[in-house]
């Protein structure tokens, strides 16, 4: 059974003359342990997909099928309760809240969910000594470089067990070998945690990480790849769709 | 709840500076709350207990209901009533020296401060227990002899055999000390013992007592006896002495009322500072409350997690605020302690705090942040999980004149209506509604105001100016809600200001009409029942008879009781009182008044009598007097100007002889005739003047002078509204310092394309003094109407003034609201400067 379903998914914004359609009837399935990157130009929706996938955002018609449960219709709490067990969230820009320390941080969905917080804080610990950053534990974000924050973002997102994480843009704010290390990360979370990744991404060569890559236009999906044979994308070839598609 | 607990101290203390200045207003208002209510009772004690001490001696005190003098021959009914064994009657009212006459103290001040207690020698050896550190008690016969205190005699050097001067209402009364006793503690005066008879002629009341003191006999049931002597006198008597000390505790009323007011001004102002602060604080961490939705956070947690950081606020602010207020009244006691020794000879203990004083601080620290807080959690629930994914740029607002501000404009037309109405009630509900009005109008309002004053501010900021202009008008909400910080403060500022000048000049004219004449006789104390020696008519007779002098009136004064309320009684004289001098009248017809007045039983109240009592014309009213109940009936409403802030009644000298026989006079007012010498009129005034030292003689133009001095002591009301502006500029600090924050990525830039760190200050200014002059101008108009509110209501018990707000006062306000806005910039215009760009940059 997919873990992520969208059918006929439609997503306008605006009204009128100054309409926009960002998702066009876009149909996606998602299997589960799927590593899945989504590409486009500018404005081709892949942000928007993100959001109706995380129930972020409600589309103007269409469907969303998240691990057998349709999102559309759902309420806020409902939603707000499924983001806190089903789906994990990596945000570009980390998200990290300044005041709390790693390990404070990575608990918040525990906590935000009832668990007793000394219980969440070693669960919290468990995930950050798995991302290898276990000599982080008690450092606020504003003494981490970008990529440990965005690790202990990563974990954050893991630490309540869901079986979907989403990653929007990821390695937007991270140096080239800090977003390898992410990639790589996403990558291990795919294969050896059995985690269905979605990430959306501008980057070919984050993007190659992935073992399937869906290409937006114009909300949408254009083309497709998967892994080749030597269990990578080639990133070159992933430049040319691209190109093409611009 | 212990996660968002955690959260909100981590939040509080990650911006020191912004809690600090936010908490500061909340310790500020609950500290003046506490801390009055916790000196106020203290001095209360000190009265009471002085009170308490000087009937406990004895088993029985009863005196009039309304506290003045009664037949002597009273005491033998008390005498008569099974279980009283002694009966000594007396006659104690306090009496104020003039300046001549006061006694010298060692340490170089003067004591002219007295409580006389005119006894018989006989029944008052019996009956109270009077130790002495000297000489003797009375005897019977004496006269011309007094005993005086021990401590009068250690201050004062006085002693046996020592001649004393009282003043008196035949003019001045000679006594030798004869004793000096122990251990009587009247409250601010020195006890007097003399003859009964020597007491009534030095008030002019022969054959009147005012206390009756009783020992019961042995074995007696005290409550029994007690009730069989209140049932023996009938009604208009009661238990308990007529002691001073009394206007003391009604005093204390009123200054925890005026105290406890400021409290919860300051208090509801710290409430204000707190919304502005969680206002931009949901709007500086709307990317925090994003991610935590998108995690899964629900809009009710968001809703606690903001609500707890501002209760929070209010829990530590309201704890610092009780400890500061009990310091803060330990420390006001401790300066009061040798004054309350020195001038009422009073030993002040510790702060007393009753319990419902922290409940009081409780309920308004916490109720008021938790109210503040509200508002702003309430917009945070509604922060969308997307906000975490959108990148972090300013928010631009585009304001129209939408919904909102329609219904301002009806608000505020509609508050200017209420204004036409000429009712009070309706415009005060004006001002609420203006208020409102312009909260809903301000951000479309601030696109032109900034416009206005954008072009004037260019001419001192030629280049940031303009900086400025387009950051108030690309966040007009923001700028609204931080300019309402000088716009209520300056408000409050005006209003009051314009409420004590409207006063003054109110005062200045009651004092022409009620105290106007050429000449007057001034008792030593202005509060005409405060210890003053009336004279009897051979006064005003002198005074009457001098070449050169015209019409003559004088006042005269005692008490009341109508129902259970004090009411001070002025006695006029209906014929020559007109002819000289006036009430200012707010309900009557003046021209008739006085011959109203003149007929049968005719009484006239003054404005704050019929206003707490809802007492108007042509009621009737019954009065307690020493000679029985008696009917009055309410021909007017008016006052004067020496019992303006007093419940008072004005009846004809003929019925206040009749019914309360009270005749001396407490004041002389006269006119010259026109052409007579005023040289040798003053001097034959001033010589009469002589002979009556309880009284001090004035001409009109001097006594203008000498009340010109009384009228300054307002100018310490001008105290409060400092007092009241420091709030509003914690509030105005408190806002740009956080748009300065909240800027910082925009600062930051600003400083990498070429902005020196002046510039950026300056520009902070700039922007500070658009959003005061913006606030100035909501304030001056909102401070002008709350003026003329607090006016009409003064007029509406009975304080006629009319409203008066010069254009200096309002050139100050201006001044003041734009002084705000450069001081309240100080601060964040340093921070802005200061900035480390590259830190600022990647700020988020």
């Amino acid at each position: 059974m997919s873990i992520v379903k969208t059918e006929q998914l439609t997503k306008v914004y605006g009204e009128g003359a100054t309409a926009v359609t960002a998702l066009n009837h876009l149909n996606l399935d998602i299997q589960p342990g799927e590593f899945v990157a989504v590409m486009g130009p500018s404005g081709c929706g892949k942000s928007t997909l993100l959001h109706l996938v995380g129930g972020l955002d409600q589309p103007t018609s269409g469907r969303v099928t998240l691990d057998g449960q349709d999102l559309s219709g759902m309420k806020d709490d409902d939603l707000a309760r499924m983001r806190r067990r089903r789906v994990g969230l990596v945000f570009q820009f980390f998200n990290l809240i300044p005041v709390l320390t790693a390990v404070e941080n990575v608990a918040l969905p525990l906590i935000l969910d009832g668990t007793k917080q000394s219980e969440a804080e070693q669960r919290a610990e468990s995930w950050l000594t798995r991302i290898g950053l276990s000599d982080r534990m008690a450092h606020r974000p504003d003494q981490l470089s970008g990529g440990q924050q965005q690790r202990v973002a990563i974990a954050r997102a893991l630490v309540a067990e869901p079986p979907l994480l989403l990653a929007d843009e990821p390695t937007g704010n991270l140096d080239s070998r800090a977003a390898d290390e992410i990639a790589v990360l996403l990558r291990q979370i795919s294969e050896e945690w059995q985690r269905t990744v979605l990430m959306v991404t501008h980057d070919p060569r984050i993007a190659a990480h992935a073992g399937r890559i869906v290409f937006l236009k114009d909300g949408l999906v254009v083309d497709e790849t998967r892994l080749s044979s030597n269990g990578r994308h080639e990133e070159q070839q992933v430049r040319q769709k691209l190109e093409v598609m611009s | 709840m212990t996660f968002q607990i955690k959260l909100a101290l981590r939040y509080l203390r990650g911006r020191k500076l912004r809690t600090t200045l936010t908490l500061f207003a909340v310790v500020f208002g609950v500290m003046i709350i506490v801390g009055f209510n916790g000196v106020l009772p203290a001095m209360k004690q000190v009265i009471q207990g002085n009170m308490a001490a000087a009937v406990e001696q004895v088993d029985l005190t009863v005196s009039s209901e309304t506290r003045g003098s009664f037949d002597a021959a009273l005491a033998d009914t008390v005498r008569q009533t099974p279980g009283v064994a002694l009966v000594a009657p007396s006659l104690v009212r306090p009496l104020i020296t003039p300046s001549s006459q006061a006694i010298p103290a060692k340490d170089g001040t003067a004591v002219s401060s007295f409580i006389v207690r005119g006894v018989e020698p006989e029944s008052a050896g019996q009956v109270l227990s009077v130790s002495l550190a000297d000489g003797r008690f009375l005897q019977p016969g004496d006269t011309g002899v007094l005993l005086i205190s021990n401590k009068l005699a250690q201050d004062t050097g006085l002693g046996v055999g020592d001649t004393l001067y009282l003043p008196a209402a035949s003019g001045l009364m000679e006594f030798t000390v004869v004793g000096v006793t122990l251990g009587r503690p009247p409250l601010g005066s020195e006890e007097l013992f003399m003859s009964l008879a020597d007491a009534q002629a030095i008030y002019n009341l022969p054959g009147q007592i005012n206390t009756i003191e009783a020992q019961f006999a042995p074995g007696s049931d005290a409550a029994t006896v007690r009730q069989a002597v209140l049932d023996q006198l009938g009604s208009g008597y009661q238990l308990g002495g007529a002691e001073a000390g009394s206007e003391f505790a009604t005093a204390l009323e009123a200054a925890g009322f005026v105290f406890n007011m400021f409290g919860v001004v300051a208090v509801a102002l710290g409430g204000f500072i707190i919304f502005i602060t969680f206002r931009t604080i949901v709007v500086e961490r709307r990317r925090d409350i994003g991610m935590l939705r998108a995690i899964g956070a629900g809009r009710r947690t968001i809703l606690a997690l903001v609500l707890t950081e501002s209760v929070l606020l209010g829990v530590i602010g309201t704890v610092l605020g009780m400890v500061m207020g009990v310091l803060l009244a330990s420390g006001i006691l401790v300066g009061l302690r040798p004054i309350m020794e020195t001038l009422l000879h009073a030993s002040v203990g510790n702060p007393s705090f009753a319990p419902y004083v922290f409940v009081l601080a409780v309920v308004m620290g916490l109720g008021v942040t938790f109210l503040a807080g509200l508002f702003p959690a309430l917009a945070a629930m509604r922060v969308s999980p997307l906000e975490a994914l959108r990148p972090s740029l300013a928010e631009v607002e585009r304001r129209r004149a939408g919904r909102s501000a329609i219904v301002g404009v009806v608000l505020v037309v509609v508050s200017f209506l209420t204004l036409l109405t000429g009712n009070v009630g309706l415009a005060t509900l004006g001002i609420v509604l203006f208020m409102a009005g312009l909260a809903l109008i301000g951000p479309a309002l601030i696109y032109p105001i900034a416009g206005v004053f954008g072009g004037l501010l260019r001419l001192i900021f030629a280049r940031e100016g303009q900086i400025a202009q387009g950051n108030l008008t690309r966040q007009p909400g923001r700028a609204t809600v931080t300019a309402s910080a000088i716009t209520i403060g300056l408000a409050l500022l005006v209003a009051l200001g314009g409420l004590i000048a409207s006063l003054l000049g109110g005062m200045n004219g009651w004092i022409e009409k009620t105290l106007g004449s050429d000449y007057l006789f001034i008792p030593q104390s202005l509060v005409l029942g405060g210890g003053n020696i009336g004279a009897g008519p051979q006064l005003a007779e002198a005074v009457r008879s001098t070449p050169g002098i015209g019409a003559v009136t004088t006042l005269r004064q005692t008490t009341a009781k109508v129902d259970e309320t004090d009411l001070q009684l002025i006695g006029l004289d209906p014929v020559t009182y007109p002819q000289v001098a006036g009430l200012i009248v707010s309900d009557g017809d003046e021209a008739t008044l006085y011959d109203a007045l003149g007929n049968g039983r005719s009484l006239i109240v003054n404005g704050i009598f019929a206003a707490q009592n809802g007492v108007k014309r042509g009621d009737t009213l019954v009065l307690q007097t020493p000679e029985g109940p008696q009917t009055y009936q309410v021909v007017g409403v008016g006052g004067d100007f020496l019992n303006y802030k007093l419940a008072t009644g004005y009846i004809s000298q003929a019925n206040m002889a009749a019914d309360f026989n009270e005749t001396a006079d407490l004041l002389v007012l006269a006119d010259q005739t026109v052409g007579a010498d005023t040289a040798q009129v003053m001097a034959d005034l001033q010589a009469i003047a002589r002979e009556y030292p309880a009284f001090t003689f004035y001409s009109s133009s001097e006594w203008l002078v000498e009340i010109g001095k009384t009228l300054q002591s307002f100018n310490a009301m001008y105290v409060l509204l400092v007092i009241l502006a420091v709030p509003s500029l914690i509030a105005l600090i408190n806002t740009l310092a956080i748009n300065v924050l909240e800027r910082t990525r925009e600062i930051g830039t600003l400083r990498a394309v070429g902005a020196t760190r002046r510039q950026v200050g300056r520009m902070i200014t700039a922007e500070s003094l658009l959003l005061a002059a913006t606030g100035t101008v909501f304030g001056l108009l909102a401070g002008v109407w709350l003026s003329y509110i607090l006016v009409g209501a003064m007029n509406m018990i009975g304080m006629i003034f009319s409203f008066s707000f010069s254009y200096v006062g309002i050139v100050l306000a201006v001044a003041v609201g734009l002084g705000f806005g450069v001081i309240g910039a100080m601060i964040p215009a340093r921070q802005a400067a200061k900035m480390d760009i590259i830190r600022a940059l990647a700020y988020e």
